[in-house]
């Protein structure tokens, strides 16, 4: 490197136009039709993470405004903003503001949007249609079902499929190669069992490993073991031993060292409660998601997420109790 | 009235003189006198103490007196200081026990407060007054607030249980009328009504707020009662909140416990959050706490996002009433209530987040993910980075790279952060840093180019900040 600094490798080796792109090919030339036209309805981009939806709206607009795209594109992302009020001035704002030189219309990409209620989308249709002369909207979901029909007929539809593994392995060697990464064969192609097909994970898992030295399938494993705090297993196995206050302490520990959120910590209860490592008969599982689900409708809800997560371990204690799991 | 006569307090001056004007006890009256006319008539009784218990203000010691007077008794009265050891109960209660009265049929000795001496430190006190009990020649009378501490257990089977009622508001308000009465106060009905409620049943508190009206004013009026009576509420302070909700009797008591509280509702939530396990044991005893207190703090959320306020009644409901009566199972653990951790730690969890949270907002428009999704998925990896390299220029490379401030390398990488940051600080001194290219720039870009986009990144900047804080 020439450099004294480093970026992640996720940024890194983004593809930054289109021709970059070398998988979901039908998808890139429809999107270079409408570079070659100058011109494009409302997009909606739908598919699983990591399979490229985000960059491929990005690609779009450099290709179309050229290296300073940036300015011609209002960038928001629905789970950071605070509500459909704050969207509906920043987009008024920006469509007032300066106009690319030779297309006609600015970008507003709007990323995670099946995060929004169905209200605010009702309200962000209506956006869609005021500002439709200066402004395409892109809109990113993971679920496109959860996007209101209204606004699914306006929009083009391109559903993003998950990344093939050759996509994936391909990629990874490309970037071991180009960044002097020494690897084992095999641990690549176990980062894409890992990441299910998303390639920003795959691409993180990857650089984690090689900062640990060289990549094998034992570096992968470990890393992925440390990127999620040990204690959140720890935390289940206690509670299911029927120790509440050993489960609590560590609670308290992820909540003050880690400074994980309520809900941060519920998702990794979450997808730890369906991992082998868990001993529990099978529909315990289900009734112990059943309750998670409730107590993250909670914690939505903003209530207090010291005395929710204790409830959830104060309960999963008892029926570790009763049924004599050793977690 | 007298000008002397004004000296002596009311709840003296107003002490029942005769069994008869005890308020409201008959059950009590009942019991005393039948073990009492045992004592003066020389058969001394099965059990030879009494334990009189019921809440502070109801007349418990007002009935031995009168008692005593009535049945020609000398009556010696200990304080809970007279009797702390047990070498100061030898000397007192195991003294008077074994005296013969000067005068009248003999001594009735009177312990107040006797659940104060329940402590730790006067275990040997309780000890010596058990082996007083069964020997004694005098009747021994003791009055408790709470009879049930454990403490206690090895004396209730040894004494005759007597309990008294708590009074209602309208019986003290009898009470405060008669002696409105005698002292011939103008006293409007609706202010000895508000004396009373906030008595809350204890009658010698409500004749100390009368006579405090009264003493200022000359007369008693519902708007002074008010201004003088405000803030006079009574409220308890955090452990015997606490107390009265995990010892309740009564849903109401637990209820009233939680209203009455000097703390607001999310300090005593923080604290009872904090307290059950240290009450409570049994697994189902715990759930069962527990949900009460997520369910009121659900309710809570409710009543504060949507500004239902009527909710909040069930917020008390739950952590009152229903910590209270979630205990089905084990007994009551005795250890000391502990200051809530989460307060404790709130600053440094504050602190945490808002590193967390600037990461978040450096990452997520270089990253071009959401800020969560760097919260959950890139932190970690980069906290990987930072705590196990092999090679520390590499995440000292990547603090130059992303700007990252000393806080922020500390959160990532621990006790490697000193490193780390010494490293960076070197690397930038040696090499010349070339600008931190932007997404989208392109970074052999000419000079004059380069000027515009700077100025460009600047705006752009002022864009992203009004994003987070628009």
């Amino acid at each position: 490197m020439s450099t004294a600094f480093d970026i992640l490798w996720v940024e890194k080796y983004r593809p930054r136009s289109l021709d970059e792109i070398v998988n979901q090919e039908e998808i890139v030339n429809r999107l270079k039709t409408f570079v070659k036209n100058k011109n494009m309805p409302h997009l909606l981009f739908a598919g699983p993470a990591g399979t490229g939806k985000t960059t491929a709206a990005h690609a779009l607009a450099h290709d179309l405004y050229g290296e300073y795209y940036r300015q011609y594109m209002l960038e928001l992302n629905a789970s950071d903003e605070r509500g459909i009020g704050v969207i509906r001035e920043k987009v008024k704002e920006f469509a007032r503001s300066r106009t690319p030189p030779d297309i006609p219309f600015k970008i507003i990409l709007l990323d995670e949007a099946d995060n929004m209620t169905a209200d605010a989308q009702q309200a962000l249709r209506r956006l869609m249609e005021l500002y439709s002369v200066s402004t395409r909207f892109i809109l990113i979901a993971n679920y496109p079902s959860k996007i209101i029909d209204p606004i699914q007929s306006r929009c083009a539809f391109f559903r993003f499929q998950p990344l093939k593994k050759d996509d994936i392995v391909g990629r990874l060697k490309y970037i071991a190669d180009n960044e002097g990464v020494e690897y084992d064969p095999e641990a690549l192609e176990t980062i894409y069992e890992i990441s299910e097909g998303d390639m920003r994970k795959a691409i993180n898992v990857l650089q984690a490993a090689a900062a640990l030295g060289k990549v094998t399938v034992e570096t992968v494993f470990k890393v992925v073991g440390m990127a999620k705090p040990k204690e959140v297993r720890q935390m289940i196995k206690t509670a299911l031993n029927g120790d509440f206050t050993g489960a609590r302490a560590l609670l308290r520990k992820l909540m003050i060292e880690y400074g994980l959120s309520g809900e941060d910590i519920v998702k990794q209860i979450h997808r730890e409660i369906f991992s082998n490592e868990i001993d529990v008969p099978e529909d315990l599982r289900i009734l112990i998601a059943d309750y998670i689900g409730e107590i993250h409708f909670r914690l939505v809800e903003g209530s207090d997420d010291d005395i929710q997560l204790s409830a959830l371990l104060a309960w999963m204690s008892l029926v570790g109790r009763k049924l004599g799991v050793s977690g | 009235m007298i000008k002397h006569h004004k000296k002596i307090p009311w709840i003296i001056k107003y002490r029942p003189r005769t069994v008869e004007e005890v308020v409201n006890q008959e059950e009590a009256k009942r019991l005393l006198t039948t073990w009492l006319s045992a004592w003066a008539s020389g058969k001394k009784p099965a059990k030879r103490a009494a334990l009189l218990y019921g809440p502070p203000g109801v007349g418990k010691t007002s009935l031995v007196e009168a008692l005593a007077r009535e049945y020609n008794f000398e009556l010696l009265e200990l304080n809970a200081s007279d009797y702390r050891s047990a070498y100061a109960i030898r000397r007192t209660v195991g003294v008077a026990a074994f005296k013969k009265a000067l005068f009248g049929k003999g001594i009735i000795i009177l312990l107040d407060e006797i659940d104060g001496v329940a402590t730790r430190e006067d275990a040997g006190g309780l000890q010596e007054l058990l082996k007083i009990i069964p020997e004694t020649n005098n009747p021994i009378i003791m009055t408790a607030n709470d009879p049930w501490k454990d403490q206690l257990r090895p004396l209730r089977d040894k004494v005759l249980l007597v309990q008294f009622k708590q009074l209602s508001t309208t019986q003290i308000i009898g009470v405060l009328q008669r002696i409105c009465e005698k002292e011939r106060l103008e006293c409007e009905r609706e202010a000895l009504r508000l004396i009373a409620q906030l008595s809350q049943g204890d009658l010698r508190a409500a004749i100390n707020d009368l006579e405090a009206i009264a003493e200022g004013y000359g007369k008693v009026t519902l708007a002074l009662a008010r201004a003088i009576l405000r803030g006079r509420e009574k409220k308890s302070d955090i452990w015997r909140t606490l107390n009265q909700v995990f010892y309740a009797k009564a849903a109401w008591m637990a209820k009233r416990a939680v209203t009455n509280s000097e703390e607001d509702y999310e300090t005593l939530m923080a604290w009872i959050n904090d307290n059950i396990p240290r009450k409570y044991e049994e697994p189902g005893d715990l759930h069962r706490a527990y949900d009460a207190l997520s369910r009121a703090s659900l309710f809570l959320s409710r009543a504060k996002f949507k500004g239902y306020w009527s909710l909040l009644s069930y917020v008390f409901d739950l952590i009152g009433p229903g910590i209270t009566y979630a205990r089905k199972e084990g007994s009551i653990l005795k250890l000391r209530y502990s200051y809530p951790e989460r307060i404790k730690l709130m600053a440094s969890l504050r602190e945490v987040r808002q590193i967390r949270e600037s990461l978040a907002q450096k990452l997520a428009s270089r990253l071009l993910v959401s800020k969560s999704t760097v919260k959950n998925d890139i932190l970690p990896i980069l906290q990987t980075i930072f705590r196990y390299s092999k090679d520390l220029t590499y995440p000292a490379r990547l603090v130059l790279g992303y700007e990252l401030t000393k806080e922020e390398v500390k959160y990532l990488a621990g006790n490697k952060a000193e490193e780390i940051i010494e490293l960076a600080e070197k690397i930038k001194r040696t090499r010349r840093i070339p600008r931190e290219p932007e997404r989208g720039e392109a970074r052999e870009a000419p000079r004059e180019q380069k000027r515009a986009s700077k100025k460009k990144k600047q705006e752009r900047k002022g864009k992203t900040l009004d994003m987070f804080f628009g």
